[in-house]
């Protein structure tokens, strides 16, 4: 459980962050969403500590994070995977954390295993790939097996194959109960990763809702040979019809069954019926776009 | 503490930069032997009456005057190697306590540094001891080891103040080059710029620089050096712990208050 409550942070006459409260869910994949600028990063260093927020606090598990004896243990995170000093082997840059925080040295070779560094654990970070730096902030992230996770961007410079292993590894850790947040530009994957969604621009809360109802369907595409006639039967059964400009219709009012129905009764062929949803990216370019369409002012 | 201590042990002992500057300090002592071994050379080749005009320097003070800076470099890069990376966030993710981050990064550079500058001192007088043997060169002292062991500590600590500077500097401002340059200034240039300022403030100015100290505190004084000697031991003692607290002082409100 993370805790949000009225933060505020400037940096000079920079608002980063505007009153900004929200809760982060066991149980769930929270995605965070917003653009450049909006106060991400900063939201998730002052959970962290890292930075002081002006007013309103952070908390974790109910308490702020520099009072966490064992961090560690309780938090894991992942802000920025070239935080790393080259020379370093990922055995010696995960050992000295699970010294810090009393987590066994088998640990450390276990979550070294588990992100698919193995064969590399003795070499130095310095040669990395992006790729395995993530590898490794992952691994550092889970080393203390915490119930609340943070990652800032975890899936930038990886393969698809790490793609696809970040989504089944954070959607089976909030299956266990742990509470997962997880920012990303990439909308794609943001909606096949998260549960739920805190949006935020400039600073402030623009949504905080479950991931299905930004993506609940919203109309049906229907495609067919007598689209006059079946628009015709549609509305007379209740439905809205609007002709698209590339042929076919979009309904709303009506859902699959009911429209198939309808065009079997009146003998009318149908070519496609489609159920559309908006996508993830759709509402989000929605919901932020009049904080984009100023233009870049930061 | 003692998790911050040994996971910063941990980090220190794995920093390639380590090993390089404990590198450059056997470099050091390998180049003591050397001007030994000229010395002794030089000293052989001349006739009997003139081998009192030969003189050099105390070869443990040299390395003393070389591994201050080592050392201290040492210490700049135990914080500003994180700085330089980002690496200082997730530091302070894993310990959220910046007091004790720096507590135990000053602990671990001090006891390395003051155990580095010992071996470094200790090899450079058995080296010359060895090379130079029986023979009388001004500037070498040919007493025991025991009449020489406290000096020796001293510089040591002095060796371990000048690494606790350069790690106290490094939090301060950041970044390496800054806190070496700093440092520079307080090793080399001031010491120059004090010894031609006029009498007697370049010796009171010069007693209390941190490369006067060391000598100071053995009570064996600065012959050779530009530093003055006016402080008792107890007094040049105050003054180097001064020198470690200050900068830690203000490190530590720093890093208190900033945000990472």
């Amino acid at each position: 459980m993370i805790e949000v409550r009225e933060l505020t942070k400037r940096f000079g006459r920079t608002v980063a962050v505007d009153g900004l409260t929200f809760h982060v869910k066991p149980g769930l994949v929270t995605g965070f969403l917003g653009p450049n600028g909006a106060g991400k990063s900063t939201t998730m260093r002052i959970i962290l500590g890292l930075d002081r927020p002006a007013s309103g606090e952070a908390l974790v598990g109910g308490r702020r994070y520099d009072r966490l004896r064992h961090p560690m243990r309780e938090v894991g995170a992942l802000l920025d995977a070239g935080a790393v000093q080259g020379g370093r082997t990922p055995l010696g840059h995960l050992s000295w954390m699970a010294r810090a925080n009393r987590i066994g040295g088998d640990r450390v070779v276990s979550v070294i295993e588990q992100v698919g560094l193995a064969g590399v654990a003795r070499k130095r970070i310095g040669g990395f790939s992006l790729g395995m730096r993530q590898r490794l902030g992952i691994a550092a992230a889970l080393l203390g097996d915490p119930g609340v996770l943070l990652l800032d961007e975890p899936v930038n410079g990886l393969d698809p194959d790490g793609v696809r292993w970040i989504r089944e590894l954070l959607r089976g850790l909030a299956a266990e109960g742990r509470t997962v947040l997880l920012s990303s530009h990439l909308m794609s994957e943001m909606e096949l990763t998260a549960d739920h969604l805190v949006i935020i621009g400039r600073g402030r809360l623009i949504a905080d809702t479950p991931m299905r109802e930004l993506t609940a369907v919203r109309d049906v595409f229907v495609r067919s040979s007598r689209a006059g006639d079946l628009a015709a039967a549609l509305s007379a059964a209740g439905g809205t019809v609007t002709a698209e400009n590339g042929g076919g219709l979009s309904v709303r009012g009506l859902d699959p069954a009911e429209i198939g129905d309808l065009a079997a009764r009146h003998a009318i062929p149908l070519h496609e019926v489609t159920p559309r949803g908006a996508s993830l990216e759709e509402t989000y370019m929605r919901l932020t776009a009049e904080l984009t369409g100023g233009g870049a002012d930061r | 503490m003692i998790d911050a201590l040994a996971a910063e042990w941990l980090k220190l002992r794995t920093l390639r930069s380590t090993s390089l500057v404990l590198g450059v300090v056997g470099v050091v002592v390998g180049l003591m032997a050397l001007l030994a071994w000229y010395a002794a050379h030089l000293w052989d080749g001349l006739p009997p009456g003139q081998r009192d005009r030969l003189e050099v320097s105390s070869l443990p003070e040299l390395t003393n005057w070389l591994a201050s800076l080592c050392l201290a470099v040492l210490g700049v890069l135990a914080f500003s190697g994180e700085y330089g990376t980002g690496m200082i966030r997730t530091t302070f993710t894993v310990l959220p306590s910046r007091g004790r981050v720096l507590a135990a990064k000053a602990g671990v550079v001090a006891v390395a540094a003051f155990c580095a500058g010992l071996a470094a001192v200790l090899a450079t007088y058995a080296v010359g001891r060895l090379i130079i043997g029986d023979r009388l060169i001004r500037g070498q002292s040919t007493e025991a080891l025991s009449r020489q062991l406290p000096l020796f500590l001293a510089m040591s600590l002095s060796i371990a103040m000048f690494a606790l500077l350069g790690l106290c500097l490094a939090a301060i401002t950041r970044s390496a080059v800054a806190a070496v340059a700093v440092l520079m200034a307080v090793w080399y240039v001031v010491p120059i710029i004090v010894n031609n300022i006029p009498a007697p403030w370049n010796e009171r100015i010069g007693s209390i620089l941190p490369g006067a100290l060391a000598g100071q505190l053995a009570g064996t004084g600065n012959p050779q050096s530009v530093g003055g000697a006016l402080l008792s031991p107890p007094a040049a003692l105050a003054v180097m712990v001064a020198w470690v607290a200050v900068p830690y002082a203000a490190a530590a409100v720093l890093l208190a208050r900033r945000d990472a």
